[in-house]
């Protein structure tokens, strides 16, 4: 009984398929809201659905001369560590006494893979252009991942010094979010450019420069593969905003979650739409000089209680 | 199985566009259609960078002695089942370019194309016309 | 401004080179011919002390010879000064510019692999727009070219046969 509801919980509820669709349908709200502020019409609902089921049921072509497990395996990477991270939010959300100690830092691991994933897929494809962007793809993986670590430290402090999601959880439900006071806000902008910069959305797409590297780390991926990619993609769509609510905005178990979350992608979106694209060194400059400095004025204002 | 292919095929193609000695026109005209007059996106075509991830190719332009193995060699690249659409005249019938020394002779003399869309440069919404009734042909 | 400035120019190139004959076309063409041997020199004055700039290079076959024009600019004169030349057809050789205008380097490519014409000192004399298997002393732009290409094999594949 026990392994069935387990396997229930990741591979459909709130596991793999439930964010999967969830995930495709935000994509789609994505694209709607793009057309409109460029005045035009966009796709009509299913359409990310037509694109997942097309690249299905085309042929996988494995370029000669790339190592073939792992061209194949690198797009898994993604798909299972969000279902893991899907099925870890939820839990620790509706019932915030499952928590282990230390369960922040495995998520912060589990929501490193997904760029692995990348990196691997284009360096085990043998093509130039693949590999200048999956380095540009792990460079930005160096600069956003610092500010993201010292936000993160400010809500550990912020939380009376415990590494536990679920005791985070409780301790906004008891005193309010963490996201009404100084501290709170800085971290609140800091970790929402970090997502910006995980999901590869404009300003920091430059490891999937079309203009440029024709399509990045994902050039030699056809059919099966490259679904895989788009749905990691999606996936994390739908739960990094999820994560950003649970450690800033009191957590999702109440029906207020939704205009919540629905703002915070709106706020992507609207980012995405207004922005030119950096290079890769003024967006290393971005995080580590900017951000950097942004996220430990965060971090002095968390110690004094603000 | 089969509808489930053509469903998705017909409802999401997505485009890469293949410019073989064209004098530019004709692919000027091709990004007019992702202005938001003539908005292709809501047919759900997308502009790829690669040609691994497209459905459909649209050529431009006349094939050269010197293009000629560069552009079957992007097609032999793209995943099949693959449509391929030329663009303009240039395409149809080598137009005025015909004696030249350089120029080796229509395209279905060496790719199966699927659609003409005559013109010089054709209006978009004739190309528009010409991709419908290419994905209603599916 | 502009007429000043041309004129200027105009005198110091007479007295300077007087092999050179000039003709103004219009308020902003000047035509000046000169002899064959003396492009080198002349093109080397104007490009290096006087500022002009290269714009572009044509040739053309007609009844007295191969005829190759150069194309210069001047920016605050506001005119262009095209160097007529023309080659005898037995013996098509000519000092190359490449060696000191880098802008002339691929235009010349172009005129030898379409015309024949031979540049002598060019750094890289190789066909830049034809084919690979284009015979390279078949120059299409002649007057006497035939439809020879019809007979010539198209290739398929570019990175099979060696």
């Amino acid at each position: 009984m026990n392994i069935v509801r387990i396997l229930f919980s990741y591979i459909i509820f709130p596991g793999f398929i439930f964010s999967a669709i969830v995930g495709l349908f935000l994509t789609w709200i994505d694209r709607k809201v793009t057309a409109r502020i460029h005045w035009r019409v966009g796709p009509p609902w299913f359409q990310p659905y037509a694109d997942f089921l097309k690249l299905l049921l085309k042929d996988t072509i494995v370029p000669e001369g790339s190592s073939k497990t792992l061209f194949l395996l690198a797009p898994l990477l993604g798909i299972i560590s969000m279902s893991i991270l899907a099925v870890m939010f939820f839990s620790m959300n509706f019932n915030p006494t499952s928590t282990f100690v230390g369960d922040l830092i495995v998520i912060v691991y589990l929501l490193a893979l997904p760029p692995i994933g990348i990196i691997l897929g284009g360096s085990a494809s043998k093509n130039v252009l693949a590999g200048v962007g999956a380095s540009r793809e792990m460079t930005q993986y160096f600069a956003y991942e610092l500010p993201f670590i010292i936000a993160i430290a400010t809500i550990i402090l912020k939380a009376g010094g415990s590494i536990k999601f679920g005791e985070i959880v409780l301790a906004q439900q008891a005193s309010g979010p963490f996201l009404y006071s100084i501290s709170g806000v800085i971290t609140a902008v800091v970790i929402l450019l970090s997502i910006q910069a995980k999901l590869s959305y404009v300003p920091f797409d430059s490891p999937e420069a079309e203009q440029e590297i024709m399509a990045g780390p994902y050039i030699e991926y056809s059919g099966v593969a490259l679904a895989m990619y788009k749905l990691a993609r999606a996936m994390m769509l739908f739960l990094l905003p999820l994560f950003l609510i649970s450690l800033l905005w009191g957590g999702f178990a109440d029906w207020w979650a939704i205009p919540k979350f629905l703002l915070i992608i709106v706020l992507i979106i609207l980012i995405k739409n207004t922005n030119p694209r950096l290079r890769i060194d003024q967006a290393l400059k971005f995080f580590w000089i900017g951000l950097g400095i942004l996220s430990i004025i965060g971090l002095v204002f968390a110690y004094y209680g603000l | 199985m089969g509808n489930a292919k053509l469903w998705g095929l017909k409802k999401s193609p997505w485009v890469f566009h293949v410019a073989a000695a064209s004098c530019n026109n004709c692919d000027i005209e091709i990004l007019d259609l992702l202005t938001p007059r003539w908005d292709i996106e809501r047919f759900g075509i997308v502009l790829v960078g690669s040609p691994r991830h497209a459905d459909a190719l649209l050529v431009t332009g006349v094939l050269n002695r010197k293009n000629l193995p560069r552009v079957l060699r992007v097609y032999e690249q793209t995943p099949k089942p693959c449509l391929v659409i030329g663009i303009g005249t240039c395409t149809c019938h080598t137009h005025m370019f015909e004696r030249s020394y350089n120029v080796v002779g229509p395209y279905n003399k060496y790719l199966p194309v699927d659609v003409y869309i005559p013109g010089c440069p054709p209006k978009p919404e004739a190309m528009i016309m010409g991709v419908v009734k290419a994905l209603k042909r599916l | 401004m502009k007429k000043e400035y041309s004129k200027e120019i105009l005198e110091e190139i007479t007295k300077k080179f007087p092999e050179v004959t000039v003709k103004i076309h219009g308020p902003r063409r000047t035509y000046l011919r000169a002899p064959r041997e003396k492009v080198y020199d002349f093109a080397k004055f104007l490009f290096e002390k006087k500022g002009f700039r290269l714009s572009i290079a044509t040739g053309i076959d007609t009844r007295d010879g191969m005829e190759i024009i150069y194309h210069f600019t001047h920016d605050e004169a506001g005119t262009y000064y095209n160097i007529k030349t023309v080659i005898p057809k037995d013996d098509l050789k000519i000092k190359s510019l490449a060696t000191f205008l880098p802008a002339a380097n691929w235009i010349e490519r172009e005129i030898h692999e379409l015309l024949g014409v031979d540049f002598i000192g060019h750094p890289n004399l190789v066909p830049l727009l034809t084919a690979e298997t284009w015979p390279a002393d078949l120059c299409p732009l002649r007057r006497d070219y035939q439809d020879e290409h019809k007979e010539l094999k198209i290739k398929k594949k570019a990175w099979e046969e060696p």
